[in-house]
């Protein structure tokens, strides 16, 4: 009987208590699947959310977080002259402003206004009517559902918009606007109402004129890196970051806690797994103990009885570790829905993303776990004093 | 003829909280292959010390022990674990099957555990419960087996890898006299087949079957009979 063999058979000889220690198990080992999940996850949501865009690199007048800092005037022209670089496909220049959307004198809603003219690649997916055009009078508006709900009104009609664009300046006026489409917003959170046009439409409304830009949104021809590179020598004043960059600042400082969090909580989980099969294996051994000594006076090495404890506490990792998987998949799921309803959180990111590194990266935690909670009992195993023993249990 | 065994004045002292416990005093034994041997004595007298020293799980204080020829004094524990594996078999007043397997895979472990294949490990398997009358009982487990059943299936497993010496303490000590005199007889029969066979017993009427007797006491052999 081969040493697989043989510690399965001593492992399920008490079926009861291998069935509880493996449900112990999986539940630690699903809470450590769903903490290496939190550890990346709102990072690699992150990027991806970045990614989905279309745009790679970010150009601002300063580096101050994006977006909300000084804002970089002649916009147009950075735009055009970066446009002109072989290593950018695509320069769009970006602005903000925050609005009030009236329905007859009163504000109905407080909406995130971006003034972006739309190129190749926009923010934004159309989801009913058209998208902005520069045409429409009074100017084009497209806004998400939420706002939409909060109007009550249907595309085609007009409604009014107070915008403002500097906390400087004096109350603003409201300003007509035709609803033209819906649209998804990626940055969108579940209660956030927000709204694009034009950027000459925004410039209008805003009523300043001031051709400036919150950043300019690239999109590079050869690669986000040769592209941060042709626009550092152009233009030395701006500041270019890359989508890595943003990510990385991000990692480094927005997402600290969660990594953190992670870390503390992977710890303990892994802890209590030691303890446990450390536990389980232990109380086995010690209610073998005559009959090791037994198989060790028929010829088995310490090795070899060894080899028996360990591959039995690999065998309760294994399958723990296997039914880990599935229960902390579905227990990242429900925990996600409760993190993403926070305010402030775009839909479209996640706490929890499955990424193939964390699996492995669990699996090798789990071995490791397994590997030193069997050292103890292994090692009472290797020592046991085969003479002792055998007759300690004829005198019990 | 060179001794299966040889035991070199053997000493084994346990240090005790009492203060040390002399176990074994001077023990000097030759025994041949094929002989048969029985021990007997009060308890604590260090039947048991010995026979465990013969057997190679434990080692002397002083004194040395040569089996066949090698001293086990100066061998690593694997190779003791390896001389016990292929040359000793042993049987224990307790049986200590394993209860997760059956009869016949308690015979398989030693034999699978010295790298017997598969088949050949099967047919010894079956030839040994039917030498010890229980080849209709191969796939029940221990808990099965009443107590003279599962010591037949321990002399079995004990004579797996074809022992060249098979030790037992008390192997009647848990049966009734019926059980016990079979035992006794297979015993007998081991011996016959050619297998050395050292007993440790309470039972006289066991140890009375051996040609060859020790009466211990206070760690010494007080008395060696020979039948003539």
């Amino acid at each position: 009987m081969r040493v697989l063999a043989f510690a399965s058979r001593s492992l399920f000889r008490q079926p009861g208590r291998t069935a509880l220690g493996i449900l112990g198990i999986a539940a630690v080992g699903a809470l450590l699947f769903d903490m290496l999940l939190l550890s990346r996850g709102l990072v690699v949501s992150f990027r991806d959310l970045l990614d989905s865009i279309g745009f790679d690199v970010r150009v601002t007048a300063t580096d101050s977080p994006l977006p909300g800092g000084v804002r970089l005037d002649n916009a147009s022209e950075a735009a055009a002259q970066l446009a002109r670089l072989p290593e950018l496909r695509e320069v769009v220049p970006m602005r903000t402003a925050t609005g009030e959307a009236l329905r007859g004198e009163r504000a109905v809603a407080t909406v995130g206004l971006t003034g972006m003219d739309p190129g190749a690649r926009r923010p934004w997916t159309i989801v009913a009517g058209q998208d902005l055009d520069g045409a429409t009078t009074p100017p084009a508006l497209v806004i998400n559902q939420t706002l939409m709900d909060a109007l009550g009104t249907s595309l085609g009609t007009t409604i009014s918009m107070r915008v403002s664009c500097s906390a400087n300046r004096a109350a603003p006026v409201a300003v007509p606007f035709t609803l033209v489409g819906i649209a998804q917003f990626p940055f969108d959170d579940e209660a956030q109402s927000t709204g694009v046009m034009t950027r000459s439409a925004l410039r209008s409304a805003c009523g300043d004129g001031a051709d400036d830009a919150d950043m300019l949104m690239v999109s590079s021809a050869g690669g986000s890196a040769a592209a941060l590179a042709a626009i550092r020598r152009a233009r030395p004043d701006l500041v270019p970051v890359t989508n890595e960059q943003i990510v990385a600042r991000m990692q480094t400082q927005g997402f600290t806690y969660f990594r953190q969090i992670s870390a503390v909580l992977s710890t303990i989980t892994l802890i209590f797994g030691f303890l446990l099969i450390t536990v389980l294996l232990t109380v086995s051994v010690n209610q073998r103990l005559g009959e090791i000594a037994a198989l060790r006076a028929l010829g088995f090495s310490a090795r070899r009885a060894a080899a028996d404890v360990f591959v039995q506490g690999a065998l309760l990792v294994a399958i723990g570790g296997v039914l880990a998987l599935p229960v902390g998949y579905a227990l990242s799921l429900w925990l996600d829905r409760i993190l993403k309803a926070m305010p402030g959180i775009p839909t479209s990111m996640h706490f929890f993303v499955f990424e193939p590194r964390a699996l492995l990266t669990h699996a090798a935690l789990l071995i490791a776990t397994a590997v030193l909670a069997s050292a103890y009992p292994m090692w009472l195993v290797a020592r046991l004093p085969i003479a002792t023993t055998l007759r300690n249990e004829v005198v019990g | 003829m060179t001794p299966l065994i040889e035991a070199r004045t053997l000493g084994k002292v346990f240090p005790m909280g009492g203060g040390p416990v002399h176990a074994l005093r001077d023990i000097s034994l030759q025994m041949c292959a094929g002989e048969y041997l029985t021990i007997r004595g009060p308890s604590g007298c260090g039947k048991s010390t010995l026979l465990h020293i013969l057997g190679c799980v434990d080692t002397p204080t002083s004194g040395s022990l040569l089996f066949d020829s090698r001293d086990v004094g100066s061998l690593a524990d694997a190779e003791r674990s390896e001389i016990r594996l292929r040359s000793i078999g042993f049987v224990f007043q307790r049986f200590f099957l394993l209860p997760m397997l059956t009869a016949a895979e308690n015979v398989d472990v030693p034999q699978a555990e010295a790298g017997v294949p598969k088949a050949d490990r099967r047919r010894r398997t079956m030839e040994l419960l039917e030498y010890v009358g229980l080849a209709h009982r191969a796939d029940h487990r221990p808990s099965q087996l009443s107590g003279g059943e599962a010591q037949r299936v321990a002399i079995a497993r004990a004579l797996a890898n074809r022992p060249r010496l098979l030790l037992a303490d008390e192997p009647t000590g848990e049966l009734d006299r019926a059980n016990g005199e079979h035992i006794a007889e297979l015993l007998d029969r081991v011996q016959s087949d050619g297998t050395a066979v050292v007993v440790v017993t309470h039972d006289g009427a066991l140890a009375e079957r051996a040609p060859r007797r020790l009466l211990m006491r206070d760690g010494r052999i007080e008395q060696e009979e020979f039948r003539r």
